[in-house]
């Protein structure tokens, strides 16, 4: 193929195509060395035309480079790298969440492959994943905000591993090659998605993961001390009801701990560690993130995908039976209903009486905490949704037994 | 030179304290987003309680206290009814084929409970200590005095509680009340009745001349019948709460009562409108001379429930 346009590029200045690295295929198709060649340098008969530039420096042939690649071996520039962790990156993007949604399906359905084949049939592809990305988009944002924080400070120490080090750490490498904007999309999304009780420690990870040191505030010592001084009575001042009222409770130390410390954190987390503590950092970090997803990954699989909802049913003058569970599908004869204690109930469209959306257990709070009206636990997300719709009924048919 | 090295090295130092202490407080907040709620849940309480699993709940009331509680085309209606119906709504039980109501005489709702014919007992019921040693109680949601109601033919002659020991007036009250009780301590010989509806009836046939009770029972007769009563302000100097009787050995379900009735409460506080002040509204509002609003419930337990994370204002 690289030798069509070779074919009829000997009518104007045509630029030198680009090495291909592994460049077997230049030296194995024969003729095609010599067409390369044709158009690097233009042959005498076309120098006559004037077509080529003389002030356009003519490119060099590639027989170096193809000379250094070493039979088996294969080299990658660091573009051809950039290009391959991209690559890698959108299949992870694409495919974790569609294994994930396939795989919650199965747990939804109770292990039971008929009862996952009716859900596979009535849940659309993007439900699943606007499903998935909902529950998900906590866990997602918590583990690249650990990921480009610790590698960021790995990075930044890594030129004090110690000598005879090969490599430097996963984390770091993978610090380097992502892009400033994918960066800065995790820590947004974690902005939205994670608990307020818990986004002061992701201004601890921004600090680290873009390395903003006290000294960047300002170049003199005295009002840089102002600047951070200023800053943390903001902060204070935001978080003064909220400490108070944790303090009251007595029992909310972690609660405490977590919203005063980390941004005292912040001002030393940039870096760079010493020398000895880099390695085992990075290898006990890997570990430890991987774990922590692993171990995170179990509730965001067993998250139910449907509403959770109680349907009356019964005959028009006759008694009546709650069923809670998750509508599958309603059709002109029958709703079909995963209940929430297993199994599947087809019930006559004629016989519902009526309707109602349930909250489940796992949305009860642990904490009676709120920062300025918003609850602790609430995302911004959240905490917004709830002040557009601020009224929240139960219905009294989700106190009801299953 | 060797300062600046110091330096460095002290920033390392800390950089490393605070890199790991950012990893210990991570794993303290991922290990707490999993953790159970400390306190009791609504739902918990719910598996505590005696009507858990239950297809209907009872609810015992009156059927003669106007305002409060009175059939009406055979259903009952009033304060104490829209109150049971909130609670029993906040139960997990609402609509009749879920509610049902059994109507209890005054000097029937202990026994009711302690029989477990009802579940829940809203009918006027006073908290007593005396009657805190045989069944439990939630609220108070009401607080109300004690009253004396004459007929317009005896307007100005009893204005007193001398008046009310004058053996020449038969004074009239319903049995198992608190006012037998309070006419009792102030030496006043009361004739014992079923229901303050009998002594109403008695009085306008002739049989009795006066006739005690809460001012909210009082003033529904006085509803009913505008022109031939008039409720007399006697100084008893005692106020009656009233609470929802609840069975002694079910302290969960008494718990839920009354946490369903504080969350009427503050919303009330918070200006919100109540399902207590909508049940005021169409009931007792208009037929009482001083405004009342919802007393704040004792011994309000502290649980967690769905909307706590709405916001307050």
């Amino acid at each position: 193929m690289s030798a069509a346009p070779t074919a009829t590029g000997g009518d104007g200045p045509v630029p030198p195509p680009r090495t291909s690295v592994p460049g077997g295929a230049a030296s194995t198709i024969d003729g095609t060395a010599a067409a390369s060649t044709a158009v690097d340098r233009p042959a005498a008969g076309a120098e006559g035309d004037g077509a080529w530039p003389a002030a356009v420096p003519v490119a060099e042939p590639a027989e170096p480079v193809v000379a250094e690649v070493e039979p088996g071996r294969v080299r990658w520039d660091p573009a051809e790298r950039r290009a391959r962790a991209s690559q890698s990156f959108w299949t992870a993007v694409v495919g974790v969440p569609a294994i994930f949604s396939v795989l919650r399906l199965g747990v939804e359905a109770g292990g039971e492959l008929q009862t996952t084949l009716l859900l596979v049939a009535n849940v659309g592809p993007v439900n699943l994943l606007a499903g998935f990305l909902t529950t998900a988009a906590r866990l997602l944002s918590t583990g690249l905000v650990a990921v480009f924080a610790l590698g960021a400070v790995l990075a930044v120490s890594a030129d004090r591993l110690p000598p005879g080090t090969r490599r430097r750490p996963l984390f770091a490498r993978w610090a380097d090659i992502t892009p400033a904007w994918v960066v800065l999309a995790s820590f947004l999304l974690a902005l939205i998605t994670w608990p307020l009780l818990y986004l002061p420690l992701l201004l601890t990870a921004f600090v680290a993961a873009f390395q903003l040191r006290p000294g960047r505030l300002h170049d003199r010592v005295v009002p840089r001390l102002l600047l951070i001084g200023a800053l943390l009575a903001g902060y204070g001042w935001l978080m003064l009801p909220t400490l108070r009222d944790a303090m009251r409770q007595g029992d909310e130390w972690l609660v405490l701990v977590l919203i005063v410390v980390p941004p005292l954190l912040a001002l030393f987390i940039a870096g760079p560690l010493p020398g000895m503590v880099i390695r085992p950092l990075a290898s006990v970090t890997e570990v430890a993130v991987l774990a922590t997803l692993i171990w995170a990954a179990v509730p965001v699989i067993t998250t139910p995908v449907l509403p959770l909802t109680v349907t009356t049913v019964g005959p028009e003058s006759g008694p009546t039976e709650d069923v809670r569970g998750h509508v599958v599908t309603t059709d002109d004869v029958n709703m079909v209903i995963l209940q929430e204690q297993g199994g599947v109930r087809y019930v006559p469209v004629g016989l519902v009486r009526a309707q109602v959306l349930c909250p489940s257990e796992e949305e009860l709070p642990r904490h009676q905490l709120r920062i300025h009206d918003f609850h602790v636990e609430d995302s911004l997300l959240e905490g917004m949704g709830r002040r557009v719709r601020p009224v929240h009924r139960i219905d009294a048919a989700c106190r009801t037994p299953a | 030179m060797n300062s600046g090295s110091s330096q460095s090295r002290l920033r390392s130092i800390a950089s490393t304290l605070a890199v790991a202490l950012t990893l210990v407080l991570a794993a303290a907040a991922g290990c707490d987003s999993r953790k159970e709620p400390d306190l009791p849940s609504v739902q918990e309480k719910m598996r505590e309680t005696h009507i858990y699993g239950q297809s209907k709940l009872r609810v015992g009331v009156a059927t003669n206290e106007p305002l409060m509680s009175e059939l009406r085309n055979g259903k009952p209606v009033g304060f104490d009814v829209e109150i049971a119906r909130y609670i029993a709504a906040s139960l997990g039980y609402e609509g009749d084929q879920r509610l049902e109501f059994v109507p209890v005489a005054t000097e029937e709702r202990i026994p009711a409970l302690q029989g477990g014919t009802v579940d829940l007992v809203v009918s006027s019921f006073s908290i007593t200590e005396e009657r805190k040693k045989v069944v439990s109680f939630a609220g108070p949601y009401f607080v109300t005095t004690q009253e004396v109601m004459v007929p317009a033919r005896l307007k100005g002659k009893i204005s007193t509680i001398e008046d009310l020991r004058n053996p020449d007036y038969k004074i009239c009250t319903s049995g198992g009340s608190t006012s037998e009780a309070e006419l009792g301590s102030h030496q006043v010989k009361a004739l014992v009745v079923k229901t303050v509806g009998d002594c109403v009836a008695g009085i306008r046939t002739g049989r009795y001349d006066a006739v005690s009770s809460d001012e909210t029972i009082l003033a529904g007769f006085l509803a009913r019948h505008p022109k031939e009563f008039e409720i007399v302000d006697m100084p008893f100097g005692t106020s009656e709460l009233l609470g929802i009787g609840v069975p002694i050995g079910d302290p969960a379900l008494r718990d839920l009562v009354a946490f369903f009735l504080q969350k009427s409460y503050q919303q009330g506080r918070d200006d919100q409108a109540t399902p207590w002040q909508t049940a005021y509204n169409r009931t007792l509002g208009p037929w009482l001379k001083a405004e009342k609003r919802q007393p704040q419930p004792l011994e309000v337990p502290k649980l967690v429930d769905f909307d706590d994370k709405a916001p307050a204002k």
